[in-house]
């Protein structure tokens, strides 16, 4: 009965091509938008979720801000407030990464009888914060404990200033660079290079930009205020408790003034709350576009009650030949779900090729929702049954004498 | 009554209409009493005409023996058993098992094929797809429509149609058919093939017939003429 039904329906849907064609377009142009929308606010999704993991998806941002905008003093974090992090999480932590950033100056070197001149941004860092942000040290080392806690005057470069200066990372390991910044000289030693990137933390900075022991930066350039830092949960620990905790103890650590806010916000809950906001923005614009969805609906009942007045006849001969009821019911709901359902699949390929070329325009890799896909499949079906019910229904209930004398 | 078995049995007429009347719009300004009180009685195996001009309620006698329709009042019987009661289930049922239309303009699914028209009586009983193929092909070829079965009805004439339509009556082996009019959208000659079907499931099958018609030749064929004139049955 089921089989019969649906190759009634297809019978139906062919025997009008062009009337069932304009039928199914409102359900193509509904789901095609809708898919469209969602592929694209997926690979935008998707897009975030992994630049924002590249920076550490295990990372625990620390600092305070004011939201006022009256000058308020920013309470400054200490290598004493570390130190009790790690004595109280320790086991919970892999690295702390802390950072100040010193300003920007010029960099001068001597190679062989040339001396070169760059800007350069300077700033002073932990040994642990290469670790805690990703940064790989390619040649040489990052600064030992020893030159660190004296605060010697040693430097770490990226592989692309070492280049354009000394020629090569090798031959700028144990070269001097004379640093000015505010008019601060003093002559560091390169020690290490860093692989420069385009993306995580280092995204955000030059290539230009040295990395000095925190101690070092105060001794020499009297700058070496930290806003902020950077703890990196162990794999498998739950980075959001342990933002809670550092939060707690450093609250008790550090004066915060009215107006100054202290956070401890986990990567793993920017991510989230990334991929919420964006998600929301893509269902609502996806029910704008669900508009087009209920107005392709509306058409589908249309046609329906146009093509059950049209074969009002053969319902009438359908129940003298013994149809029940439900028998015309389900041949006229089928044949609205058939619709639909091609509709609906035509829409999706539409949808996908739109959104996979629209992602790839913004810049984007595309990234196929599977979920609003089946969904949207389903949907249209759901909308067949819908829009299909109540003209199915009047087909079904007709009396069959009417029906049949009907002309 | 028949004997069987050298006893004496009591079969129920096939059809059997006790004062039926039918009034359309009832209780209404446009109130219209078509049938007036109809008593009739047909036997299994009968070859009944119901003769009537234009108007004169054979039309809705029909509907109403065929289960289309329901008298407003009077009782109706079919094999003994009171139709008034039964709800509309079971009459879709009942005309699925036990009565085959043939109407004058033919009322085949259009766009679906011969076989397709002859199975749908036998797909709406539930029977399986291979049973059903394999008796409407019989019946198809017993009408004489084997060259054109997988036809559809704009592909036939009127009377290979009418074929079509009598072979989809037979589908279900019903007690009864009932035929309005088939041969009025006909020419005489088309007619009388078509008639000459009739005979033959008459004296071969020995199926019931309720021929509806308006041509008293055509209905001086059957063995019984019942008169209906202003929705009464009149004497010749």
């Amino acid at each position: 009965m089921i089989l019969e039904n649906l190759k009634l329906a297809i019978a139906s849907i062919k025997a009008n091509k062009m009337r069932s064609f304009l039928t199914m377009l409102g359900i193509i142009i509904g789901i095609s938008s809708v898919i469209a929308i969602m592929t694209v606010g997926n690979s935008l999704t998707k897009a975030e979720q992994e630049s924002m993991s590249s920076m550490g998806a295990n990372n625990i941002m620390v600092g305070v801000y004011s939201a006022s905008d009256d000058s308020v003093t920013l309470p400054t974090f200490s290598e004493e407030n570390m130190q009790s992090i790690v004595k109280a999480y320790g086991n919970r932590i892999k690295a702390i990464g802390m950072e100040s950033q010193v300003g920007s100056g010029t960099s001068r070197s001597q190679v062989s009888s040339d001396s070169k001149t760059t800007s350069v941004t300077v700033d002073g860092v932990n040994p642990g914060y290469f670790k805690a942000n990703n940064i790989s040290i390619i040649k040489g080392s990052t600064f030992s404990s020893s030159t660190y806690e004296s605060g010697s005057n040693v430097a770490i470069v990226s592989d692309v200033f070492a280049e354009a200066i000394f020629g090569s990372v090798e031959d700028a390991m144990g070269e001097s660079v004379e640093i000015n910044v505010d008019n601060n000289y003093t002559n560091y030693t390169i020690v290490g290079a860093y692989k420069f990137e385009n993306t995580g933390t280092l995204g955000t900075k030059k290539s230009t930009t040295f990395f000095i022991p925190i101690k070092a930066a105060e001794n020499q350039l009297h700058n070496s205020d930290i806003y902020g830092f950077t703890v990196v949960a162990k794999d498998g620990s739950d980075s959001a408790a342990l933002a809670k905790d550092i939060k707690t103890l450093i609250k008790k650590q550090i004066k915060i003034e009215e107006g100054v806010t202290l956070y401890a916000d986990s990567m793993q809950s920017y991510i989230e709350e990334a991929s919420k906001m964006l998600g929301t923005i893509t269902i609502a614009i996806a029910m704008i576009a669900g508009i087009a969805l209920l107005v392709g609906g509306i058409g589908v009942m249309n046609i329906m009650t146009v093509s059950i007045t049209e074969r009002t006849r053969e319902i009438g001969t359908r129940k003298a030949l013994g149809a029940e009821n439900y028998q015309i019911l389900l041949q006229f709901v089928t044949e609205a779900i058939i619709l639909c359902l091609f509709g609906g699949i035509i829409g999706v390929i539409i949808g996908v090729s739109l959104g996979l070329v629209a992602a790839s325009a913004i810049g984007y890799a595309g990234s196929i929702s599977i979920a609003s896909v089946l969904g949207s499949v389903g949907f249209s079906m759901a909308v067949g049954l819908f829009f299909g019910y109540a003209p199915a229904r009047k087909a079904a209930k007709m009396n069959p004498i009417d029906a049949l004398r009907y002309e | 009554m028949q004997i069987i078995n050298g006893k004496t049995q009591f079969e129920p007429p096939v059809i059997h209409a006790e004062n039926i009347v039918k009034t359309y719009y009832p209780g209404t300004e446009n109130e219209l009493e078509i049938l007036h009180g109809i008593n009739l009685e047909i036997q299994r195996g009968e070859f009944v005409s119901i003769v009537g001009q234009s108007g004169s309620g054979k039309s809705t006698l029909m509907n109403i023996l065929g289960l289309l329709d329901r008298p407003t009042k009077g009782s109706y019987f079919m094999n003994g058993e009171n139709m008034n009661a039964a709800p509309d289930k079971a009459l879709a049922h009942i005309r699925n098992k036990s009565i085959g239309f043939v109407f004058q303009n033919y009322n085949l699914i259009a766009r679906t094929n011969g076989i397709s028209n002859v199975e749908l009586p036998m797909l709406y009983a539930g029977m399986s797809p291979r049973a059903r193929k394999e008796r409407a092909i019989q019946l198809l070829e017993m009408v004489g429509m084997q060259e054109r079965m997988d036809h559809t009805p704009d592909e036939l004439s009127g009377g290979q149609k009418q074929r079509v339509a009598i072979a989809r009556a037979m589908a279900n082996d019903p007690d009864v058919i009932l035929a309005d009019e088939p041969t009025g959208a006909l020419d005489s000659k088309t007619g009388h093939l078509v008639m000459d079907i009739f005979h033959r499931l008459h004296e071969e099958e020995h199926k019931t017939i309720i021929l509806i018609t308006h041509s008293n030749e055509l209905a001086a064929e059957t063995n019984r003429i019942i008169h209906i004139k202003d929705g009464e049955i009149v004497p010749a």
